[in-house]
């Protein structure tokens, strides 16, 4: 079969701004700050003033495709063991993904899908990392989640692990792009729970998925981005405390994406501040 | 996997990736993406399945989800006659972006032989209209290999480029 080839869609060819933030608390509850987030941008290494070559014309044209990366990452495990699984699976997320994104520019060859599975394999590498450095995790050893988004615009890719959530705001409607994988979910989804049982079940805190556990169970998506999109990224220290009809109202103040994480921070930590609570905000421009 | 919202492409897409079904409606937000390999033929073939979050107008959207694809399945409610009503429109628009690449058509629901909708005479224009036409249940898992065991063949004997 043939591969995909580079995605074109519309907005495609016009560069929008994407204003984006990233924040994290320890919270009211917690001693240390298990979350990491990362918030960067990506651009091919080589600048080309002036060429009689087409294929560096091409290079060029996709040095303002500038891409971006979002992380959150949610480490568990205590005695300092969910920081560095955290910490480990952002940094070995992030070179890889850093690597990866700079083949996707180049436009000879067909790499939308070839991307897909260097995020796949980003994640899995991840998890090796942790259970290598960190050793072989039992159910409560150290682990993560992991919500990695790479908007290149106007495609925005998203792979995750855990329960940290990526949130599309859209029209003054937010709509969850992953879906949390805990023990709860899975149970709802069975039929075995209603979603009102699982709100106040403790399994709502029980991961099915996490890096350096026994088991990862990435889910991949995509959606293309339009002008006035935002983005949210978050661990579950802002879901716990912070309703959807709050983040929705707070996201659709327009404000920009460092006033909206503050606020959503703020939010958490009057609702209780019981866990660590990262956010990212990425918004482009209308 | 292209079909009117709350059709059952997710559900088929998780019947035929991981053998699970549920009830539970989750609208798909952009396109969830899975995998399988499946042998047609006697020729393994890496499936990479992107299941498009379903819309009642086929979009512009759509179609940059669609660019690249080796084939499609349309996916109909077969409880839900309306759904039908934008196939013909969905089928032009999704070879305008990809090209005559091979296609069939999911009647999904067919658990529900009680609430079925479709009459026997739209059955059998679709058959006409579209290469493979199925009834397909995500919850029994009916039809539901078949349905992606076909595309795979069908794929693998399309001219390159088709």
């Amino acid at each position: 079969m043939e591969p995909r080839p580079p995605a074109s869609a519309p907005d495609a060819g016009s560069r929008v701004r994407i204003d984006a933030f990233g924040l994290s608390d320890v919270g009211k509850m917690r001693k240390e700050n298990e979350d990491q987030f990362l918030v960067a941008s990506l651009h091919k290494s080589m600048q080309v003033h002036h060429t009689s070559l087409d294929v560096f014309t091409a290079i060029a044209d996709s040095q303002q495709a500038g891409a971006y990366l979002l992380v959150v990452a949610d480490g568990v495990g205590g005695l300092g063991g969910g920081r560095s699984a955290s910490s480990a699976a952002v940094e070995a997320l992030a070179s890889h993904i850093a690597n990866a994104v700079r083949v996707y520019f180049n436009r000879d060859t067909d790499v939308e899908d070839a991307f897909l599975a260097e995020l796949e394999r980003g994640v899995d590498l991840s998890h090796q990392q942790i259970r290598e450095k960190l050793g072989q995790s039992a159910s409560r050893g150290p682990a993560t989640t992991l919500t990695v988004v790479v908007v290149a615009w106007p495609r925005t890719y998203f792979v995750h692990v855990g329960d940290s959530r990526a949130y599309l705001f859209r029209n003054g409607a937010l709509r969850q792009l992953t879906r949390d994988q805990t023990v709860a979910e899975e149970l709802v989804d069975q039929g075995v729970m209603t979603e009102e049982q699982a709100t106040r079940s403790g399994l709502k805190n029980v991961l099915t998925s996490a890096l350096g556990g026994s088991e990862i169970k990435p889910s991949l998506g995509l959606v293309d981005l339009a002008r006035g999109d935002a983005l949210l990224l978050c661990t579950d220290g802002l879901t716990k405390h912070v309703t959807d009809q709050t983040i929705t109202a707070e996201l659709g103040r327009g404000e920009g994406a460092e006033a909206t994480c503050r606020r959503l921070v703020d939010d958490a930590l009057a609702g209780g501040g019981s866990d660590n609570v990262s956010v990212i905000v990425a918004r482009a421009a209308s | 996997m292209v079909g009117a919202p709350a059709t059952g492409k997710t559900s088929l897409v998780q019947r035929f990736v991981k053998s699970i079904f549920s009830e539970r409606y989750h609208s798909t937000v952009g396109v969830r993406i899975e995998r399988k390999e499946v042998d047609a033929d006697g020729t393994p073939v890496n499936l990479v399945l992107w299941d498009i979050e379903g819309q009642e107008r086929f979009q512009s959207v759509q179609t940059s989800y669609l660019r690249g694809a080796g084939g499609l399945i349309f996916v109909v409610d077969g409880t839900r006659g309306e759904t039908l009503e934008q196939l013909a429109s969905m089928r032009e628009q999704a070879h305008g972006a990809v090209g005559d690449v091979p296609c069939a058509v999911a009647l999904n629901k067919a658990d529900l032989a009680a609430s079925w909708a479709l009459t026997p005479e739209q059955e059998r224009a679709l058959g006409a209209a579209f290469p493979h036409v199925l009834k397909t249940s995500a919850k029994t898992g009916a039809g539901v290999e078949a349905m992606f065991g076909w595309l795979a063949a069908a794929m693998l004997k399309a001219p390159a480029g088709a």
